[in-house]
């Protein structure tokens, strides 16, 4: 009996440790991150230790007062609530039908959005980008918001799977209530469909704040930049003629891009877990 | 059958309308389908077929880009690396997400405090988490290396991700720290925690020990959603290795092309040999590769998945 008590304790540490230590692991990326923002380059370049030894400010000064870093940041801004809002609006309104109604091509319509799912974006982002160019959108956040208020299969999808959860009874007794099909969408479905929308809206935020494929392929000048491509273009300075990568700069840069994602992750983690679950309605 | 019966019943105006109503709905979605995905999967067949370049002259030359690919090297070595990824990555994320699931599934305090550490490095931005670790496996002033000197008390310098060597492990590593390897995750959390208790009790009582509750019991009833993750992961890998490669090394794909996927080259020819043309058929390759990954995963799933659910 004893033996086996200790054998679970034994256990139970062995468990605790192997998962703080992956825990680690997980997180020395952030760290150096953190820390190597107070670097100076010599050190950075130079020495391979976590802490900074002669902890600065300057590499946060540089970006603050000599990056365009107002200008990308309102960039992304735009770029995440602009596709977000649209998302949820289009995605809701197709994904609705899909989920109550019954109409000729139904199941041709869902199987087209399934099978769309499994496009890589990368595939057509060529032909895409020609044909934006032909309508002059180019270097503008354009080729990225617009596409979001014509629904995005995936979206619809998750919202169709959790409309389909909901008791079809509420539909009916507001339909008598004299409720039009658009009333039942947003007075009944969308209210009791919150944590989906928390979930896809963050999911959508955290997203396109981290982008860099479409903005590299569209985005062309300084003005437009997002945070992302301009971490990759902005933090460079000209030693002896050639290109030279301020990573300390860069770390700092960094930082303050990891820190919005981090947040909102924790200001949606109790839905985040909740939409992911295929489960169904209580209460 | 059933709704076709119930449907007749209805007055045929009241049908119309019904149609139309959900059309009208559906109208975003015919709208965003026809221009964004449609008409580009169609406007990149044909100029697959022409000697566009990125100033926009084409001229209509056939096959010719497709026969010029399949003479090579650069496209079928990016073509034999983005396979190498999109399966062998595929794995390591998978079993390592199952893994994180299971550490997180025992009946433990403290398992949100661990659930925080393993999930918030994936939400971060790709670009930040490629280039804290162009320096962490740096050769001169890398992390990697000097924690390796000092714990094998001699100079440690390996370029991690120049070596032939050790890139693939190193990116590989990296990707852990992937968005879709953090969904992945929680979607196997959520999955493990809706496996029926009497399941495991009845396993139990035979007297299995915990492999064979895994193999046995667990692995079957979360299949379904392996299956969904594993499609969604080998078509992310095409897609968004972007985002990881590109700032992690390059659009060559150091070092020799040995991590230059698919995506890289469409990038480089279209933007730095400005062949748009080509660039075109090289995005039809990897159409037809999202299309064969999804058809093979779908026709695997048939014998091995278990929808009793």
């Amino acid at each position: 009996m004893a033996d086996a008590k200790s054998k679970k304790i034994a256990g139970m540490i062995g468990f605790t440790l192997i998962k703080a230590v992956i825990a680690v692991v997980m997180f020395l990326p952030i760290i150096w991150i953190l820390t190597g923002g107070f670097k100076t380059v010599a050190e950075f370049t130079t020495s391979g230790s976590v802490l900074p030894q002669n902890p600065t400010l300057e590499n946060f000064e540089y970006i603050f007062y000599h990056s365009n870093l107002l200008g990308y940041t309102r960039n992304t801004v735009i770029l995440m609530l602009g596709t977000t809002i649209g998302t949820l609006l289009s995605s809701a309104l197709v994904a609705y039908p899909l989920a109550r109604m019954e109409f000729r091509g139904k199941k041709l319509v869902f199987s087209i959005i399934v099978a769309t799912m499994l496009i890589p974006n990368i595939a057509l982002i060529i032909p895409q980008y020609i044909m934006f160019g032909k309508i002059g959108w180019l270097d503008s956040l354009l080729p990225m918001i617009v596409p979001s208020w014509f629904a995005y299969p995936y979206n619809v999808f998750m919202m169709r799977q959790f409309f389909r959860t909901i008791p079809r009874e509420l539909d009916e007794a507001a339909e008598i209530d004299g409720c039009s099909s658009l009333g039942i969408l947003f007075r009944i479905l969308v209210p009791i469909s919150r944590p989906t929308f928390v979930t896809i809206g963050v999911l959508s935020c955290v997203f396109w704040w981290n982008e860099l494929t479409q903005p590299v392929f569209y985005i062309n000048s300084d003005t437009w930049r997002t945070l992302t491509i301009a971490l990759m273009t902005s933090f460079m300075y000209t030693s002896s003629n050639t290109f030279v990568i301020s990573w300390p700069t860069i770390m700092a840069a960094a930082t303050l891009m990891i820190l919005p994602p981090m947040l909102l992750y924790l200001f949606g983690s109790k839905y985040l877990i909740g939409g992911i679950k295929t489960g169904g309605l209580k209460g | 059958m059933k709704a076709a019966a119930k449907s007749a019943n209805k007055p045929g105006s009241r049908r119309l309308s019904r149609n139309r109503a959900a059309y009208a709905y559906l109208c975003p979605w015919i709208i965003g389908f026809t221009c964004f995905t449609l008409f580009p999967i169609l406007f990149m067949f044909y100029t697959s077929l022409t000697n566009r370049k990125l100033n926009g002259l084409s001229e209509f030359i056939g096959f010719t880009n497709y026969v010029n690919m399949f003479k090579s090297e650069t496209f079928l070595n990016s073509l034999k690396v983005t396979i190498l990824f999109s399966v062998c990555m595929v794995i390591v994320d998978t079993v390592w997400a199952i893994v994180l699931a299971l550490l997180l599934n025992q009946k433990r305090k403290g398992n949100g405090f661990f659930q925080f550490f393993y999930f918030l490095p994936t939400v971060i931005p790709s670009v930040a988490i490629s280039y804290a670790f162009r320096t962490i496996f740096g050769k001169d002033a890398g992390l990697l290396n000097s924690m390796l000197s000092a714990l094998l008390g001699r100079t440690v310098s390996v370029n991690w991700l120049y070596d032939s060597g050790t890139v693939y492990p190193a990116v590989f590593f990296v990707t852990l720290f992937t968005y879709g390897t953090g969904q992945m995750m929680l979607i196997y959390r959520s999955a493990l925690g809706d496996v029926p208790k009497e399941l495991y009790e009845a396993y139990d009582m035979d007297g299995g020990n915990a492999f064979g509750k895994f193999f046995h019991v667990t692995l079957p009833m979360i299949s379904p959603i392996v299956l969904f993750n594993t499609l969604n992961g080998a078509i992310s890998a095409l897609n968004g290795l972007f985002g990881i490669l590109y700032p992690l090394t390059g659009e060559s794909g150091n070092p020799n092309g040995m991590t230059q996927v698919l995506s890289l080259l469409v990038y480089k020819e279209a933007f730095s040999n400005l062949k748009v043309g080509y660039a075109c058929a090289l995005s039809v390759v990897l159409f037809l590769l999202a299309a064969l990954f999804g058809a093979v995963i779908f026709r695997a799933s048939k014998n091995t998945v278990h929808y009793e659910y």
